[in-house]
């Protein structure tokens, strides 16, 4: 087993998929270089045919990804900031969302649409989005959100491999987070969800930087109070059944995600574990997203967005206890 | 090289047929067999059929939301039969009856539609891209209508595409109105023809009312775009004989179509043309053509019945569409 950082795990998966099957390529504006490092050094070993630099327009992008796609091509289109996806909004939600069930499943769109997602760089309202419900509500895109250096990886393998569009968002807080990632080939498959820290008083499920922050937060609080702590990993599909089964057997639930409060991803997973484990609850559930707010930039960030002592707050409303030092 | 008397009777035959299934869709409304809305193209045959005929099968063409399309496709070899019983809702059509209204048929490169104008120019940017890559010589072929090329999605493709000469021939469907707007009181120039001007592309505008100079143009660019030098556009000037869609007002904004230009265009109606060049140049003869006019007529009515004979797609397929496996 080897640690190395999330950024560098995708780069191999990219690599290794790029080398394993000549219909992968990467495209995007600045691609080569790499904005956040993550497609930095595919060009020379792969070359710009299959890894093409395009004009600043995310709406090239998407349609360069949707029609290779359609071609026969298995492309991976990077958008940069999540943000900007919703320039394309068209190419990726409307046209490859839909594009296989319209045509009554004679083409398909096997393609990843990549991008960085999330706060903490004070990049302001902008660049900072984390819009995990947008794709998790419109039917035929498949999302993975990544919270380890291994899961991204094996994610990222496993959505260049899929037959359908992919999006894949990279948290810019952990590019830089380290993990083991073994040697040897992988793959993490799409709805399965990883039990990161067992426990037994509560279930948190969080995604990409927000898993993180609980378990620093389980940690801290290891001994008043047991947090189990759950990583969907995708949110498309979703892998309802772990966390129903982990609800059972806690009582409690916290869901914590960056994307925003309303109509978000707390409301939906909660309203599922309400319609299927209603009678196991012991306590309403708690969201802990960013607020009804654009995101900020500055200093002032921090306050909308959700911070570890939010992750602590809802812990301590689900179980009645008090748990701050 | 100047086309066979063979192939010019194709031409004609192409735009008969054209003519006849549209015919059938817009009676369908009428009859209540035609399930969605449709978007006549009667008065446009020679776009269609000049510019889709003797393409290879593996061109990509993005056909044209005026008659849905079915002047491209017949030429380009899809089957009409299954049009029909797309439009009117049945299992048996292109897209299994769940689209209402698109076309599609990946073996003779029609590889998709999409209900949202504009979406034409990323999408086959990218069958551009793919077409590229492959290597083999193969052309795209994009019609757009004058509406199309009030959006940016038409700079944004149209610029990759000649920054990277990809292979595609753009070719608008100038027929002077988008919905009840006018072309001059939505675009800032003349001719669209001068949008090839800020791409470095050369660009032809044409007759089209005459179906070989809509195919010789189409060609033109074609021929280029096999040989690696880049995109073209064409231009062909043309008009819509009927309402935008069936049951809208036949309007410019909110008044009337000039009677004298609806008039004066009918008078230019392409089959009727081309009818009398065939003769005076006695290429066919009187009973030929008029053979070939029976045969499009019963091959529209045989269509009908199969499409009225078949059955409605069953919903337990609708999970099935939604992802590849």
């Amino acid at each position: 087993m080897r640690d190395i950082p999330y950024r560098i795990a995708m780069q191999e998966a990219l690599a290794e998929e790029m080398a394993r099957d000549e219909k992968v390529f990467v495209v995007g504006e600045d691609v080569q270089a790499g904005t956040f490092g993550v497609t930095s050094t595919l060009v020379q070993r792969f070359g710009p045919a299959r890894v093409i630099d395009t004009p600043l327009s995310e709406t090239a992008v998407a349609g360069t990804a949707l029609g290779a796609a359609m071609a026969g091509y298995r492309p991976v289109a990077d958008f940069m900031f999540a943000d900007f996806i919703y320039i394309a909004g068209n190419e990726v939600l409307v046209n490859a969302a839909k594009w296989r069930f319209a045509h009554g499943g004679k083409v398909s769109l096997p393609l990843v649409f990549l991008a960085a997602m999330g706060g903490g760089a004070r990049n302001g309202p902008e660049h900072s989005m984390s819009p995990e419900s947008l794709i998790m509500h419109t039917p035929g895109l498949k999302l993975a959100v990544p919270s380890t250096p291994y899961d991204a990886k094996g994610l990222l393998k496993s959505a260049i491999r899929d037959n359908n569009p992919v999006v894949f968002f990279y948290h810019k807080r952990l590019l830089g987070l380290r993990g083991d990632v073994p040697e040897e080939e992988y793959t993490v498959p799409f709805g399965v969800a990883d039990v990161k820290r067992e426990g037994t008083d509560v279930t948190v499920v969080a995604t990409a930087l927000q898993v993180q922050h609980a378990l620093r937060v389980a940690d801290e609080v290891k001994d008043r109070v047991s947090v189990e702590v759950i990583d969907p990993r995708t949110l498309e599909p979703l892998d309802i059944d772990s966390i129903v089964r982990s609800v059972e057997k806690t009582g409690r639930l916290v869901v914590a995600d960056e994307d925003t409060e309303r109509c978000g991803v707390g409301a939906e997973i909660i309203t599922q574990v309400i319609e299927r484990a209603f009678d196991s609850l012991d306590a309403p559930p708690k969201r802990v997203c960013a607020a009804n707010l654009p995101i900020p930039g500055g200093f002032i960030e921090a306050s909308v967005l959700p911070q570890p002592a939010s992750i602590l707050a809802a812990i301590e409303a689900v179980t009645g206890r008090t748990l701050k030092a | 090289m100047p086309l066979s008397n063979e192939q010019l009777k194709t031409l004609y035959a192409n735009m008969v047929r054209a003519r006849r299934f549209d015919e059938k869709i817009v009676q369908g409304i009428a009859d209540g067999k035609t399930v969605s809305f449709f978007h006549s193209g009667l008065g446009e045959e020679a776009v269609g059929v000049g510019g889709c005929a003797f393409l290879r099968p593996d061109d990509f063409v993005w056909y044209h939301h005026r008659g849905h399309g079915i002047g491209h496709i017949i030429a380009k070899g899809g089957s009409p039969r299954e049009f029909v019983a797309e439009h009117f809702g049945k299992a048996t059509g292109a897209c299994n009856g769940v689209a209402g209204f698109h076309f599609v048929d990946p073996e003779h490169g029609m590889l998709g539609f999409s209900g949202t104008i504009g979406s034409a120019f990323p999408v086959t940017l990218g069958w551009g891209v793919a077409a590229k890559m492959n290597n083999r010589g193969q052309a795209v072929v994009c019609f757009f209508g004058d509406g199309a090329s009030n959006r940016g999605t038409l700079h944004e493709a149209m610029n990759m595409a000649s920054v990277m000469k990809l292979p595609i021939a753009w070719v608008c469907e100038n027929n002077l109105y988008a919905q009840f707007m006018p072309l001059r009181d939505a675009f800032a120039s003349e001719d669209i023809a001068n949008l090839a001007i800020p791409y470095g592309m050369p660009s032809q505008t044409v007759d089209g009312q005459d179906v070989v100079a809509v195919h010789e143009a189409v060609q033109w660019a074609v021929e280029r775009a096999r040989a690696g030098e880049g995109p073209s556009l064409v231009e062909c000037k043309t008009y819509r004989f009927r309402a935008h869609s069936e049951g809208a007002p036949d309007v410019a904004h909110f008044e009337l179509r000039p009677p004298e230009e609806v008039e004066e265009w009918k008078r230019r109606d392409p089959i009727l043309l081309f009818r009398e060049r065939l003769l005076g140049e006695e290429v066919a003869t009187a009973s030929e053509l008029d053979g070939i006019d029976a045969e499009a007529a019963a091959e529209a009515d045989e269509a009908e019945r199969f499409a009225m004979e078949s059955p409605p797609p069953d919903a337990s397929i609708l999970s099935e569409l939604l992802y590849a496996r």
